[in-house]
């Protein structure tokens, strides 16, 4: 069986005020998103037959936030509900409405009053009990893990702290071109700023870290005969797949870079495969930059240069705005918001590139659309999404 | 002999819950040996336990005492802290790859012994055993060796 292209489309997204501090709940700028979405489309909550709702619902009232949402949807049969994160499910949401399952899925995230990072953690009068190999036995987290991996792609590789910064810098002039991003009204960065902001865990410093904000966002796809009834443009899905090769920061194989690729390999290759474009005809991208190194990553397991070589890629412009592919043209997790769970915010600016609504950030003529979600145990799970402008 | 300290009191960093499937390796440590599970069938071992071996689906593993000797396979000079963890800064981060093979073992703990300034990937490393004080539990750290 191939991918069926050009059945399902997206066809509405939207999202919240992003801002370091919100003073909402998730659940309320997951509704707002949900909402937003659907007008974006022009359609009604009444048209919607599929949900992929994330695991933190915010609000739950049964095993799975699936249930939750169904009920807190109306009680009607929601017959495709995946929970997985946007741009992981995106994929499997056109297949299933190709197949008949459901017409108009909606895909959402909203997140406010918590942090990723350990700022301001209090100090227990006990000891907490926690997993036996959890990474906090040892006071470790998320960045943590990622900085290990910097650290062993430094030393394997010979990247530098600037070969990582300069990820750092294109993605801050990009954000400044976004009014609605976190950090473009700060101005530019240089790589100076981003080797000399303050050491988080070694080597990677603030400014080589995403954002630790809080927003929403949502995405609505649709049956091709729904997708040409609605507001917009649509964004023809033409291809996507996900995959997982690791537990959540517990088991950590070597090697971590094998030249034969991990996840995200698999996904390109996929993706790639189903939707019969080249690495050669992506206009415009959007890859999981939660670190400088991420990105870096990302282009070598996506294929675009070889493992190791990350660093002279980026250097060399591709991916900059006037290059032949530009990235994270919306200043990306460093520079826009990093949410949560950011899967889908790569893909909402994708799509807006391909509608032609990004203003002095356009990439003119974009045509087609690569995105890239990841996460846990680093590059542990990915999902890669090729789109197409109408 | 085990590289043994006890932990200063109160400790108030996260400790496991200690569950039956993985209790051999928790009452290894509190003997001071670094017990892991090796496959009986294919002979890898596995880190961290699986209720199977990750070669071969074996069931058949059994927690063998190993040397306690690895290398850095990676680390971070943590600078920011969660909780109890933020008045030990810098501290660090590693993991350790176990001498074990041939399915390699990176072991995550903190490292100690060596100015964090000075870590490398490579550096020869030791277990270390951690009694902590009125709880039931002994932890496990990295020591350099160099």
């Amino acid at each position: 069986m191939t991918f069926p292209q050009r059945q399902a489309a997206i066809v509405g997204v939207y999202t919240t005020e992003q801002a370091r501090f919100l003073d909402r709940t998730s659940m309320s700028l997951q509704l707002e998103s949900i909402k937003g979405a659907l007008d974006d489309a022009g359609l009604t909550l009444a048209d919607v037959d599929g949900i992929v709702p994330f695991d933190n619902s915010g609000y739950s009232t049964a095993p799975f936030a699936t249930q939750s949402w169904a009920a807190q949807f109306g009680g009607r049969a929601m017959t495709f509900a995946e929970p997985g994160s946007p741009t992981t499910g995106i994929p499997k949401a056109a297949m299933a409405i190709a197949a008949g399952y459901a017409d108009v899925v909606v895909a959402f995230w909203g997140k406010a009053g918590w942090k990723l990072g350990p700022g301001g953690t209090p100090v227990p009068d006990v000891a907490p009990r926690v997993g036996e190999w959890d990474f906090k036995l040892f006071g470790g987290g998320y960045t943590h893990f990622y900085a290990m991996w910097a650290q062993r792609y430094m030393h394997e590789f010979g990247a530098t702290a600037e070969d990582l910064a300069q990820v750092a810098v294109t993605h801050r002039a990009h954000a400044t071109l976004n009014p609605a991003s976190v950090m473009g009204a700060r101005g530019p960065l240089t790589i100076d700023d981003v080797t000399g902001s303050r050491m988080v865990c070694s080597p990677l410093h603030l400014l080589d870290c995403a954002l630790d904000t809080d927003g929403g966002y949502g995405i609505v796809i649709a049956s091709a005969e729904v997708a040409r009834n609605c507001r917009k443009q649509p964004v023809w899905v033409l291809g996507g797949a996900e995959a997982t090769h690791t537990d959540f920061y517990a088991t950590i194989d070597d090697p971590w870079f094998p030249e034969s690729g991990q996840s995200v390999r698999r996904t390109a290759e996929i993706a790639f495969g189903h939707s019969g474009v080249t690495r050669d005809d992506i206009d415009v991208g959007g890859l999981y930059d939660c670190f400088t190194v991420t990105m870096l990553r990302d282009l070598e397991e996506l294929g675009f240069c070889k493992v190791g070589e990350g660093a002279d890629y980026f250097r060399e412009g591709h991916t900059a705005l006037g290059g032949s592919m530009p990235c994270n043209t919306d200043g990306g997790l460093l520079s826009n918001s990093h949410n949560g769970m950011p899967h889908g915010m790569h893909t909402i600016e994708v799509v807006r590139q391909l509608r032609g609504e990004c203003g002095a950030r356009q990439v003119s003529g974009a045509k087609i659309g690569l995105t890239l979600a990841q996460g846990a145990s680093v590059h542990g799970y990915a999902g890669t999404l090729i789109m197409a402008a109408d | 002999m085990p590289d043994v300290t006890v932990a200063p009191a109160p400790y108030l960093k996260p400790l496991p819950i200690i569950s039956d499937l993985n209790r051999p390796f928790w009452d290894g440590l509190a003997a001071h040996e670094l017990r892991v599970p090796r496959c009986l069938d294919c002979g890898d071992f596995n880190w961290v336990p699986y209720p199977a071996c990750r070669t071969c689906l074996s069931e058949r593993q059994e927690w063998t005492v190993v040397s306690g000797d690895a290398t850095v396979f990676s680390f971070t000079v943590v600078h920011r802290g969660p909780g109890a963890f933020d008045a030990d800064v810098p501290y660090v981060l590693a993991l350790g790859q176990l001498r074990e093979q041939p399915r390699p073992c990176n072991v995550l703990a903190n490292l100690v012994g060596v100015a964090p300034d000075a870590v490398r990937i490579g550096m020869p490393l030791r277990i270390g055993f951690v009694d902590i004080p009125s709880e039931d539990v002994t932890m496990y750290r990295w020591v350099a060796t160099a």
